[in-house]
């Protein structure tokens, strides 16, 4: 690794949810609640501010939201401010920029924050705007949005595969599970067996409703520090030890085969060769299950599997507490809620609580940390590789 | 800045500024009743801005109008480009032609959306929409497929390419199952 070493030395999240209260309102609460959990971090001490957030302009009519952000949540940044958007990765976009700065020296300690307000009087509307992340001018006027698309990804993946709607519903079960532990979830303390979930209504054929994540309102933050200034806060740093990137295509003409997503071959490639590790070493991950589909896919393309046993590898519970590696401890988008900017923030927020121990889900004895996000139609793909505690 | 200008808005709309030096005088003009209502802006919508003055492709909707599915091939490498381009992605030359696309296509992949809909499509639903191969060029297109109910479509079923007008003189093109 080049630059100095950057660790995550803490983090928070709103309650996720259909939530009575406006984008800036989340932004003061998970501010909030980030002082409260890390009780060393000043805002002095706050030198920048990398603000994830998908679509504010169309979801709360509001533009340059990093100074926003920086209000509601007490900070006045004098090194770097500004905001991050790549769809459903703008989250982890504000954390791999935040990492960056530190890394180069340009900033000491960093606060990534996601914000996302979904929920509107008219989710009509609201689905408009998250149809604005397809190729609006092309693929939008035939009513693109992200359940066709992964519907489709899931129709020639049972063709092609023979996966089945158990295995989707395998992957659901699993990940709503998980978000029975977490009260920060927008489904904890609901149950959802497999039974339920295959008799839910069918929202883009073959997905059911408990395959497609949620229209949700949150936030997320967390606090970033250089290997200098790590100690101060905290004695269980979550270090990054890799990162990568990898961004395909956009038309959804140009989307290949859709059961095969070699972009995200190719970020975790670079992230997990920058970490010297292989996907073996891996203990705990955050994969983007927005759809149950994307999950199987991943587990593919991510080398846990061989291509095409996806299915088979959430059937047999191979991701699950117990299997080769715990998948979406935190209960994922599908058990989260997915409120678009905050879910690559909350996402480490989790991996800063399994590495430290204080996961409500702790994955055994877990050393190593992986978080995935893909972004729009799977056409970009991002990944980080965290790593235990330790010296830098 | 002295103190006995009046207070103005600025082009972007901030605030006038508080002057603390001189205390608020009474407004001389009667309270004024509010005319306008919530703003209706002009919105746009997933139908392209078609027109010449809006876009370089605008021969592609004449010719769509015209009931013919085009896009361009570049002249120095030859690649088909979808959608339609103003500069090749693959050579960067700008100079680029205008070809016709085969009528015809098969069903790649297919769904439907039965909820959710957009702002503006909620009428439609449910509707059928699909990538489907067009015969004989290595082009996978989007598109609403019409003609049959979603759960009577199939992988590999026939369909045509067709122009329409989506009701404002804009033109889009959609698939239809061939009977
Ligand atoms: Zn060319």
């Amino acid at each position: 690794m080049t630059g100095r070493a950057v660790a995550i030395v803490g983090g928070a999240t709103t309650k996720f949810g259909v939530r009575p209260l406006t984008w800036a309102e989340l932004a003061q609460e998970v501010g909030a609640a980030l002082f409260r959990e890390v009780p060393a971090l000043t805002t002095e001490d706050v030198d920048s501010l990398f603000v994830g957030a998908a679509e504010p302009e169309r979801f709360a009519f509001q533009s340059h939201v990093a100074p926003l952000a920086a209000e509601q949540m007490g900070l006045r940044p004098h090194r770097i401010i500004q905001r991050t958007e790549l769809a459903c990765a703008s989250g982890q976009s504000a954390i791999r920029s935040a990492y960056a700065a530190i890394a180069s020296g340009l900033s000491d300690v960093a606060v990534a924050v996601g914000v996302e307000k979904m929920n509107l009087p008219s989710m009509a509307e609201a689905n408009a705007s998250m149809a604005c992340v397809m190729d609006r001018a092309w693929d939008g006027p035939a009513g693109a949005t992200a359940p066709p698309f992964f519907a489709m990804v899931a129709q020639r993946h049972m063709l092609e595969h023979g996966t089945t709607e158990e295995a989707l519903a395998a992957v659901s079960e699993k990940n709503h599970r998980f978000a029975n532990a977490n009260p920060h979830s927008q489904f904890y303390e609901k149950t959802f067996s497999r039974e339920k979930l295959l008799r839910l209504p069918v929202i883009a054929p073959p997905l059911r409703l408990g395959d497609c994540s949620s229209m949700t309102d949150g936030a997320a933050a967390v606090v970033l520090a250089s290997e200098d200034h790590v100690r101060r806060y905290t004695r269980t740093p979550a270090w990054i030890r890799g990162t990568g990137q990898y961004s395909d295509f956009h038309n959804l003409a140009n989307a290949g085969s859709l059961t095969e997503w070699p972009g995200l071959t190719r970020a975790a490639h670079e992230a997990l060769g920058r970490a010297k590790i292989g996907i073996r070493d891996v203990d705990v991950a955050e994969v983007h299950d927005c759809f149950t589909i994307s999950e199987i896919v991943e587990y593919e393309a991510l080398g846990l599997c061989p291509p095409g046993q996806g299915g088979t590898f959430a059937t047999d519970g191979r991701g699950d507490l117990g299997g080769d590696l715990v998948v979406n401890p935190r209960g994922g988008l599908l058990g989260c809620g997915h409120p678009l900017g905050a879910t690559g923030v909350a996402q480490a927020v989790e991996v800063f609580r399994q590495l430290s121990g204080t996961a409500a889900r702790p994955a055994e004895n877990a050393e190593w940390a992986l978080v995935h996000n893909l972004s729009g139609s799977a056409n970009v793909h991002s990944v980080m590789v965290y790593q235990r505690g330790g010296a830098a | 800045m002295t103190v006995d200008l009046p207070r103005r808005r600025t082009s972007t709309g901030d605030a006038p500024t508080p002057d603390a030096s001189s205390p608020p005088r009474a407004d001389p003009a009667p309270p004024t009743e509010r005319k306008s209502g919530p703003a209706r802006p002009f919105l746009l919508d997933f139908v392209p801005l078609e027109s010449e003055k809006d876009t370089r492709l605008a021969r592609f909707f004449e010719r769509l109008a015209a009931g013919r599915l085009s896009t361009t091939r570049c002249a120095r490498d030859d690649l088909l480009h979808w959608p339609p381009r103003t500069a090749c992605p693959r050579c960067h030359s700008e100079e680029l032609s205008w070809v016709d696309l085969p009528e015809s296509g098969r069903i790649y992949a297919f769904s439907a959306v039965l909820a959710g809909a957009p702002m503006g499509m909620e009428a439609d639903v449910p509707f059928a929409v699909g990538l489907v191969d067009l015969d004989g060029v290595p082009l996978r297109l989007f598109g609403r497929i019409e003609g049959r109910p979603w759960a009577d479509l199939a992988i590999g079923l026939a369909v045509r390419v067709e122009p329409y007008d989506v009701g404002d003189g804009r033109w889009f093109y959609r698939f239809r199952v061939v009977d």
